[in-house]
């Protein structure tokens, strides 16, 4: 895909994730990054919350106490600097999706507009800026479903998914999704206000491998297994997660999936696996 | 009439028969007839790792008495584990997976699974 390079705001630090961090994202879909905002920025962000209940309170992005904690906080620009490059586009929209205790669980769904494919150009990020524990309806996750095509529509029958998450966490933690995961409002049995802000980046620049390169990181022995992989066919998953990977890397056009069980596929074997892309 | 309520007008009409069957209990039997009418289906979704019934689930849905009801969030602790389970306990199964999914390219995954629907009537 060639890059129409957004204009307004932009953003670059040092990437913080490692190859097995990064690949870890492909086969989940997600990252929750605990406690990394400070308990005054949760506290000016909550007090934010509490003035401007709109469910675009996107003046917080202009103050700059959220700025340097929330959007450019070090752990989570740091990861998303790791998965989108450098000179990333910073959210010019903030949503809230604030609730208050007890509320009934919500419906399954990917948010509208979503694609599916091995490209990431954009991530949707979360904010708890208060704790949330599973009492107060946290957002629940299916791991590894960015990588499985569904409709909004299509998923309104569904209530339990087996392996699904539920994003629990203490005030101050920000977690980073791949924008098609599924994802549904937890139910909040307790009491209680639930902030949960939701922000977006964007790519700036062709994905290369430019994260914290592991040395003994091994492309023909890694493993590419994904969670989402009882519901796929056998080493699908694998397989996507391989292929989302070396996008990542900058080297989609090196992946290749020359059946049987060539590369990506796990197994013990005494030589490179077949169909390995070179030069990786 | 479901076999239920035919079951139910036979015993009135064999009581009938014998004698033994007074005004207000005809009334009664009517009137326990028409309220039987008034039931609802109950409908299960279960969603299987495959086209086997014995396949393992990983989704479930149920709705009863007019309510969509989520099973436990812990998915061993679902009321059923697969479909035969369900089928054991009395649900008929309505629709099975549709097998143009065979159509759809390995290479692209849609959807949750292989799903059975089954029902009940309360």
């Amino acid at each position: 895909m060639e890059l129409s390079l957004a204009a307004g705001k932009t953003f670059d630090c040092t990437a913080t994730l490692t190859d097995s961090q990064v690949l870890e994202f492909c086969k989940t879909g997600y990252l929750l990054l605990e406690s990394v905002v400070s308990e005054e920025v949760n506290r000016l962000s909550v007090e934010y919350c509490d003035q401007d209940e709109y469910y675009e309170p996107t003046g917080i992005l202009a103050q700059d106490w959220f700025h340097e904690g929330v959007v450019c906080n070090p752990a989570a620009a740091g990861a998303v600097r790791s998965l989108l490059g450098p000179e990333f586009h910073l959210p010019v929209l903030m949503s809230n999706h604030r609730v208050e205790a007890p509320f009934d669980v919500g419906g399954w769904h990917v948010d509208g507009n979503s694609a599916f494919g091995p490209e990431l150009n954009y991530l949707q990020v979360f904010y708890y800026p208060q704790d949330t524990p599973v009492e107060l309806g946290p957002t629940e996750v299916v791991p590894g479903s960015h990588l499985v095509k569904n409709k909004a529509r299509y998923m309104a029958h569904l209530t339990g998914i087996r392996g699904a998450v539920a994003t629990t966490a203490p005030a101050g933690s920000i977690f980073i999704t791949a924008y098609q995961i599924w994802h549904r409002r937890g139910e909040a049995t307790g009491t209680g206000m639930r902030n949960l802000l939701k922000y977006f980046y964007w790519r700036n620049r062709p994905s290369t491998r430019d994260w914290i390169v592991e040395d003994d990181f091994d492309f023909a022995t890694v493993n590419y297994g994904s969670p989402i992989a009882a519901i796929v066919e056998q080493f699908r998953a694998d397989i996507k997660v391989a292929e989302m990977f070396l996008w990542l890397c900058g080297r989609h056009d090196a992946f290749q999936n020359l059946g049987g069980q060539s590369w990506p596929l796990p197994a013990h074997r005494n030589g490179t696996p077949y169909g390995m892309p070179t030069d990786l | 009439m479901t076999p239920e309520q035919s079951e139910f007008a036979a015993r009135l009409e064999s009581a009938l028969e014998a004698g033994e069957l007074s005004s207000d209990e005809l009334r009664e039997g009517l009137s326990t007839l028409l309220q039987s009418s008034a039931r609802r289906q109950d409908l299960l979704y279960i969603q299987t790792t495959s086209t086997a019934p014995s396949s393992p689930a990983v989704g479930m849905t149920l709705v009863q008495n007019g309510e969509m009801i989520a099973p436990p969030a812990d998915a061993d602790a679902w009321p059923y584990q697969n479909v035969l389970d369900a089928i054991n306990d009395g649900w008929r199964v309505v629709s099975f997976p549709n097998m143009a999914l065979l159509a759809l390219s390995a290479d692209d995954p849609q959807g949750l699974g292989f799903e059975f629907i089954l029902e009940k009537w309360s």
